[in-house]
């Protein structure tokens, strides 16, 4: 908040000028991020690798949204590492359900043939 | 009677000094405000049950049969996982069109512009800009309510069906979905289908009645008054996380 605190003054009636620069950046940045995630989808067959590449993609909106939109970059470092730590258990759950899953899969498999 | 009004005016003048220690609640954590740090831990939460979701998704779907042959000659089967740019390919008003996934880029877009309107109103609340904050969160609702719209028409297409329908394993044709049967792979496909985009939606809809009172309020000079715009940009927060958590379900439903 440390950035926008320095324009919170009490209203006297004049109004500053908007300083929205920043906000069509990122969404322009959001957008070709969206549009490159659709030519990969149309052009490219599916395999393991464009699975990859579309997660990449996901975080580097994700990174965008947090970092800008909910001004999260612009936070003490206490709060950015508070909600960025208990993410990264996430990960983790996200290997391990997957792993199990192809894991299942196989034992489901092998059974019926 | 004039002894107990001097403490009185000393305990008076004790409370209107600023708050400095630590343990007096001089100190706001992170430099935060309690209500925004607690809307972030509420995110956080919230971002937990998200992937709960997701990764059951993905832990279901790698326990199904993979579909081998050529996306070309797909075709909807209860054995296979489905791919899902065969499933979602309609558009409104475009009937018997092949379009992958263009409704939900159009739903993509929708929801990041709606994010953009939600800044700029968090921005103009900064500037004390009453007009502005009015116009931002008016057009953040009308794209809010256009990405339910737009929900409720998937849901409508997916539960309906196509007219070719698939011939289960019975024997018999089905068209559509339901939580019990679908036309388009198996049982827990529809679910999973119904309940991350319906616990999305959900989330979208509520985003949307705080906006709807946040403008009343803002109408009505009620942030004016408190000298702060601090509530728009609290419900902000949880807008930006809606669109965040749509990214993700875009991402792991439709495009993987």
């Amino acid at each position: 908040m440390a950035q926008h605190a320095t324009h919170d003054t009490v209203p006297t009636g004049e109004i500053p000028k908007p300083n929205t620069a920043w906000i069509w950046r990122t969404f322009w940045i959001i957008s070709a991020i969206t549009a490159l995630e659709f030519v990969i989808a149309y052009l490219m067959p599916a395999s393991t690798f464009r699975n990859s590449i579309f997660i990449i993609l996901t975080i580097f909106k994700a990174f965008f949204i947090v970092a800008e939109f909910m001004h999260l970059k612009h936070e003490t470092k206490g709060l950015i590492w508070s909600i960025l730590i208990p993410m990264a258990l996430l990960i983790w759950l996200l290997v391990a359900l997957i792993t199990e899953g192809s894991y299942i899969g196989e034992a489901v498999q092998n059974l019926i043939s | 009677m004039s002894t107990i009004s001097t403490t009185q005016a000393i305990s008076d003048s004790a409370l209107d000094k600023p708050r400095t220690g630590t343990w007096d609640g001089g100190n706001e954590p992170f430099k935060a405000s309690y209500g925004k740090l607690m809307m972030w831990f509420f995110l956080l939460s919230d971002a937990f049950t998200f992937a709960a979701f997701l990764t059951t998704y993905g832990l279901i779907r790698h326990r199904h049969g993979v579909y081998e042959g050529t996306p070309e000659a797909f075709k909807f089967s209860t054995n296979y996982w489905p791919i899902p740019e065969k499933v979602f390919d309609a558009f409104p008003g475009l009937h018997g069109t092949h379009l992958p996934l263009g409704f939900v880029a159009l739903m993509t877009m929708i929801l990041i512009f709606s994010s953009v309107t939600m800044v700029l109103a968090v921005e103009a609340g900064h500037r004390f800009d009453k007009k502005d904050v009015q116009k931002w969160l008016l057009w953040t609702i009308l794209f809010g309510a256009t990405f339910l719209s737009c929900q409720a028409w998937e849901w409508t297409h997916f539960i309906t069906g196509t007219e070719a329908g698939t011939v289960m394993n019975d024997g018999t044709v089905f068209h559509g979905a339901n939580l019990a049967m679908n036309q388009y792979g198996p049982v827990l496909f529809a679910d999973l289908f119904f309940f991350i985009t319906g616990f999305h939606g959900t989330h979208v809809f509520s985003g949307v009645c705080l906006l709807v009172w946040a403008f009343i309020a803002t109408t009505n000079g009620t942030f004016e008054k408190r000298g702060h715009y601090e509530m728009v940009e609290k419900i902000g927060l949880y807008w930006h996380f809606v669109d965040l958590v749509w990214v993700f379900v875009f991402t792991f439903f439709y495009l993987v």
